[in-house]
C-alpha cells in the first residue's frame, strides 16, 4: 500500500464509525434513531445503513421468537410491545405509543463492519477494528484474541484467533479499577424488562460485527436455547452461566486459556 | 443444553503462553465419565479443598508437589447409590502449557482407567493415545509410576510422559489422604 494510504484508510473508518453514531444513536434527537422515536407512528425516511441495520433487527426479532427486541418498553408497564414496520424509500415507522427504538445493542457492530468496510475500500490488504472489545478482522493474518472471564474479570477465558470474522462479547460490566467486581448485565429480557438470570457472560464469533453483537444479547437471554439461532446466521458461541461449566457450540474456535498464577 | 460441549476448567491457573499452539480437545467431561464409568448411573460432585495437613499428606505419600488449592472430584454411582469409583479431573504442565487429563479410580483406590481432555501443546500429544494411557490401568501407589521403570517414555514427549505418571502418583496420594474413607 502507498505511504499515505494507511492514514487515508484510518481516517476514513474513523469517518465510517462517526456517521453511524450520526445516523443511530439514540441520543441524539436527529439522528434517525431519535426521528423514528419522536414520529409518533409515521414514517420516517432513514439512510441505508440504519435500513440495513433495522432488517436484521427484525430477522433476529423472528428468528429468536421474539427474544431479541430493538423496540424498547418503559419498565413496569403493560402496554403492547411496540413494531417496527419497514417501508421502501427506504423508511420505516414504529408503532405503539410508548415503543422507543433502542439499537445501542447493535449499532456499535455495524459501525465495526463499516469501519473494517472503510478500510478495505481505500485498499488495504489487512485490516482489523476493535471498538471496546467488538473486533473485526479481514486479510490473510490470524489476529489473537483473549476473551475474559465474565464470572472473574482478571482471568482470561479464551484464547482465539480472528480470520475474516468478528467477535463480541456481553456480559456484566467491569472496571478494572474497582477491583473484581462485576456490575449486573446491561442486557434486559424483553417479557421481564429485568435481567436475564444463568448466563453471566457470553462471546460470539460470526461473519458480521453486527451480527456478532446481536447474538450476545441472543444467547445473554435465552442461554443454550439460542443454539438454532446461532446455526441459522453461521455463528460459534461460547457462554458461562451463573454457576457452573462454561458451554460452547461444537465449532467455538476458541481454547481455554490460562493466567499466570 | 444439547449440542453444546462442556469446558470443565481446573482450579488453578498455571503459566500463560505468548504464542499461539496447536490445540486439541479429545473428550468434553461427561464423555470422559462415560467412557470411564458405563455402569454408573450418576456422577456426584464431591470436590476437595485441600487444608494444609492434605498437602503435606499427599506429598509425603506421591513424592510429588501439590501445586492446587484443590481437587475436582466425582463419585460415579450405581443406581442404587452403591460406589463404583471415583472420577478425578486434573491437570499437569507438559513442556509449558497444561494438559487437561482425568484418573477413574475403582472404589478401592486402583486405576481404572486414564484420559486425556484437552492437550495444548504442538508436541508431546501421544501421550493422549490410548495404548500409552493403558499402561496405568491397575496401578497403586505400591508401584513405582516412574518413566523408564513401570511406564513407557514416549520419545519427543519426555516431560508429558513423566508429568502425566506423577499426576497419576498424586491423584492416588489423594485418594489414600482424602477419598478412601468417602
Amino acid at each position: 500500500m502507498p505511504e499515505a494510504a494507511p492514514e487515508a484508510a484510518v481516517e476514513a473508518a474513523f469517518a465510517a464509525i462517526a456517521e453511524v453514531d450520526r445516523l443511530m444513536s439514540a441520543h441524539r434527537a436527529d439522528s434517525d434513531v431519535g426521528r423514528l422515536n419522536r414520529a409518533a407512528g409515521r414514517r420516517v425516511e432513514v439512510h441505508p445503513w440504519t435500513f440495513e441495520v433495522l432488517e436484521l433487527a427484525l430477522e433476529l426479532h423472528r428468528a429468536s421468537a421474539g427474544v431479541f427486541d430493538v423496540t424498547v418498553m418503559p419498565p413496569a408497564r403493560d402496554a403492547a410491545p411496540g413494531r417496527l414496520v419497514l417501508l421502501p424509500g427506504p423508511a420505516a415507522r414504529l408503532l405503539g405509543p410508548e415503543a422507543r427504538l433502542d439499537l445501542g445493542g447493535i449499532a456499535k457492530g455495524y459501525a465495526v463492519d463499516r469501519a473494517l468496510s472503510a478500510l478495505r475500500t481505500t485498499g488495504a490488504g489487512a485490516g482489523v477494528v476493535n471498538a471496546g472489545g467488538d473486533i473485526a478482522a479481514f486479510g490473510p493474518e490470524e489476529v489473537p484474541v483473549s476473551v475474559r472471564d465474565p464470572r472473574r474479570p482478571d482471568r482470561l477465558l479464551w484464547r482465539l484467533h480472528l480470520r475474516d470474522a468478528a467477535l463480541a462479547s456481553s456480559g456484566g460490566r467491569h472496571d478494572p479499577a474497582h477491583g473484581r467486581e462485576v456490575a449486573a448485565p446491561a442486557v434486559l429480557h424483553p417479557a421481564t424488562r429485568r435481567p436475564a438470570p444463568g448466563v453471566a457472560g457470553a462471546t460470539v464469533v460470526a461473519p458480521s460485527c453486527l451480527l456478532a453483537d446481536a447474538l450476545t444479547k441472543v444467547v445473554m437471554l435465552a442461554g443454550t436455547a439460542s443454539l438454532p439461532v446461532l446455526r441459522r446466521f453461521g455463528a460459534a458461541a461460547a457462554l458461562v452461566p451463573a454457576e457452573g461449566d462454561a458451554l460452547s457450540t461444537p465449532d467455538w474456535p476458541g481454547s481455554a486459556a490460562r493466567l499466570a498464577a | 443444553m444439547d449440542g453444546w460441549l462442556r469446558w470443565t476448567l481446573p482450579v488453578a491457573a498455571v503459566v500463560a503462553s505468548t504464542a499461539p499452539v496447536q490445540a486439541a480437545r479429545y473428550l468434553g467431561l461427561e464423555q470422559a465419565q462415560r467412557a470411564a464409568f458405563p455402569e454408573a448411573a450418576a456422577f456426584r460432585e464431591a470436590h476437595v479443598v485441600y487444608r494444609p495437613e492434605d498437602v503435606a499428606a499427599i506429598e509425603r505419600l506421591s513424592g510429588v508437589r501439590v501445586r492446587s488449592r484443590g481437587e475436582q472430584v466425582w463419585r460415579a454411582e450405581a443406581g442404587d447409590g452403591r460406589l463404583v469409583g471415583f472420577f478425578v479431573l486434573d491437570y499437569v504442565i507438559g513442556k509449558h502449557l497444561a494438559i487437561d487429563y482425568a484418573v477413574a479410580l475403582t472404589a478401592d483406590g486402583r486405576v481404572r482407567r486414564v484420559e486425556v481432555l484437552e492437550y495444548r501443546e504442538s508436541y508431546g500429544g501421544e501421550v493422549a493415545e490410548r495404548c500409552w494411557m493403558a499402561q496405568f490401568e491397575g496401578k497403586t501407589l505400591r508401584d513405582p509410576l516412574e518413566v523408564d521403570r513401570d511406564v513407557r517414555n514416549i520419545s519427543g514427549a519426555t516431560l508429558s510422559s513423566h508429568h502425566v505418571a506423577e499426576g497419576v502418583r498424586r491423584v492416588l496420594a489423594i485418594y489414600e489422604a482424602l477419598l478412601r474413607r468417602g
